[in-house]
């Protein structure tokens, strides 16, 4: 297999039409009255808003925008509103800053020099005020995480990847890009470097130490079962660099699967109950 | 024996582990084919219960003949057609034995079922751990010709069809519930099936989407020379039909005869070679 950007060419008309027929199957087999998600103004929570929309109405789609003081950013906010606009979305922004001091202040060993746990509190309470929509509603909780994070753990556990449905996670970050220009999001979304937004300044290729772009041709290779120093090779690239990947990807399971238990009887949730999902 | 008469390719999603709407939407498709005059109605891999069933299977299974395909033989005599089916079927000698079974019905009965050889488990195929594989090709001498039945991943394997034609099948059918990023396969090897072995051949796959699968469509009638005689849409319920005229057999089987030089020795060497890969 030769790996070039080619590889991860797919017909984005085809893929649109899978999407949108399979959350509008979601939808309504769960017997919801839409869908609420978290938009954060970058690509991929736009490309699922837009996906959405398209799947059963804007009107259908509760877009909400969850800011908080440390990381707001009025260009976030605007590519918000821009794609709540052009998708017709129904839109609530709510400052998450009081409740996220309040929790602070009620966690004994809270340590506000410590990045990544505060980070992860604010993913995790966008999460709570998501899934509050949810259920006060009656919505489904479409996820935006892709499968270049979701391979490699760059989410955090039970906060933004917390999900009923997660229709673009077989989709690479650069597959993404491609299906948002398909969708008719801005460019100015599309081209703007992806961030978690839990910490100010924070971007996810600095962070990775890698461009989406090899990283979802080294992912992409190794989905396929190819060698790293094969992928190395055909890539140009150092063969620790892709092993350090590859390592990451594997390391990274307990945050995609249910959690791990020990096997006492007869059928066990994680090993072998095999249930389909909503009749 | 008809040499000629219209088959129906019956494209359905299914109400998963619901057997009663299903057998109900059998019946519904086979009067709207009955009507366009088809004598031959053709569903999907599992139709009577979904494809994706899993554990659900030891609760849906049934002995063949049985209640369920007592249903459909009544809407094959009162419809005067022919049906075929697939569903999860429950040895006769067993209590959690199941076979993926194809199942032919028509206005004089049940007549015969076929159990799937091939069982994929791989990629987000799960068969072998729920289903027994079958050892027998299945064809059966009907009014409307002689009905070979294979089941999906079997039409990946040429010696089933080959077997089934050398059964004395004329028509090949092959109920399918196959996911959407097979299709360029199953698009070539439904022709091919029916050009090696001079024979039609209906593939019939199931629509939908079960947990998270989305099956494709595009059920067709394919003439022994490859010609596709009618399809069914991408991705939404269908029905179309087509004819059958079993004269169409000959010119192509003279013209490419790989019924003639079949070479036996060959089936030998196979079988030997395969045991060792």
């Amino acid at each position: 297999m030769k790996l070039t950007p080619s590889v991860l060419e797919l017909d984005w008309t085809e893929v649109e039409g899978k999407i949108t027929r399979f959350i509008k199957d979601y939808v309504e087999k769960a017997k919801a009255n839409g869908i609420v998600l978290g938009l954060s103004g970058g690509i991929d929570s736009s490309t699922v808003a837009a996906l959405s929309a398209k799947a059963i109405g804007g009107n259908k789609v509760l877009g909400l925008m969850l800011p908080e003081k440390e990381t707001y950013n009025p260009k976030d906010m605007k590519h918000a509103k821009l794609v709540a606009e052009k998708f017709g979305l129904k839109t609530e922004a709510i400052d998450i800053t009081p409740a996220l001091e309040a929790l602070q202040r009620t966690i004994p060993i809270f340590d506000a020099g410590d990045k990544l746990s505060k980070g992860n509190l604010k993913a995790r309470m966008r999460m709570l005020y998501i899934y509050y929509h949810a259920n006060k509603l009656n919505l489904i909780v479409c996820g935006s995480s892709d499968k270049s994070e979701t391979m490699m753990g760059y989410f955090t556990k039970w906060g933004d990847a917390a999900a009923d449905i997660s229709p673009i996670m077989d989709l690479y970050k650069t597959q993404v890009k491609k299906l948002a220009s398909h969708l008719g999001i801005p460019k100015e979304i599309v081209e703007k470097p992806p961030s978690p937004t839990l910490w100010p300044g924070q971007t996810a290729e600095e962070e990775l130490g890698i461009k989406y772009e090899t990283l979802d041709l080294i992912l992409y290779g190794l989905e396929h079962f190819m060698k790293t120093e094969d992928i190395a090779e055909q890539l140009g690239l150092q063969k620790d660099l892709v092993e350090g990947v590859k390592e990451r990807w594997l390391k990274m399971e307990h945050k995609r699967r249910m959690p791990l238990t020990t096997k006492l009887q007869y059928r066990t949730v994680g090993f072998d109950f095999r249930i389909p999902f909503t009749k | 024996m008809k040499e000629k008469f219209l088959t129906a390719l019956a494209q359905i999603s299914c109400q998963r582990g619901d057997k009663q709407a299903n057998i109900q939407k059998i019946e519904e498709y086979t009067e709207r084919a009955r009507r366009q005059g088809a004598e031959l109605v053709i569903f999907p891999e599992l139709s009577l219960t979904g494809y994706t069933i899993r554990d659900e299977l030891y609760e849906l299974a049934e002995k063949i003949p049985g209640p369920s395909t007592n249903a459909i033989e009544k809407i094959a005599r009162k419809c005067k057609v022919y049906i075929v089916f697939g569903m999860p079927e429950l040895s006769a000698k067993a209590q959690a034995t199941i076979y993926n079974s194809a199942v032919l019905v028509g206005p004089e009965g049940y007549i015969g079922k076929y159990r799937k050889m091939h069982l994929p488990t791989h990629s987000v195929f799960e068969e072998k751990r729920y289903f027994r594989p079958g050892y027998q090709a299945g064809t059966f001498e009907t009014a409307i010709g002689k009905i070979g039945l294979i089941i999906c991943y079997d039409i990946f394997f040429p010696e089933v069809c080959r077997l089934t034609r050398l059964e004395g099948a004329q028509m090949i059918i092959c109920i399918s519930a196959s996911p959407s990023v097979r299709k360029a396969f199953f698009e070539a090897l439904t022709v091919a099936r029916a050009m090696e072995n001079a024979v039609f051949l209906a593939y019939v796959n199931l629509v939908g989407i079960e947990d998270g699968l989305q099956f494709w469509g595009g059920s067709r009638l394919v003439a022994p020379n490859g010609k596709i005689i009618a399809k069914a849409k991408y991705d939404e319920e269908d029905l179309v039909v087509g004819e059958v005229n079993y004269i169409d057999i000959k010119p192509v089987e003279a013209f490419v005869p790989t019924l003639k030089d079949l070479r036996p020795e060959l089936f030998d060497k196979l079988k030997g070679k395969a045991e060792e890969l």
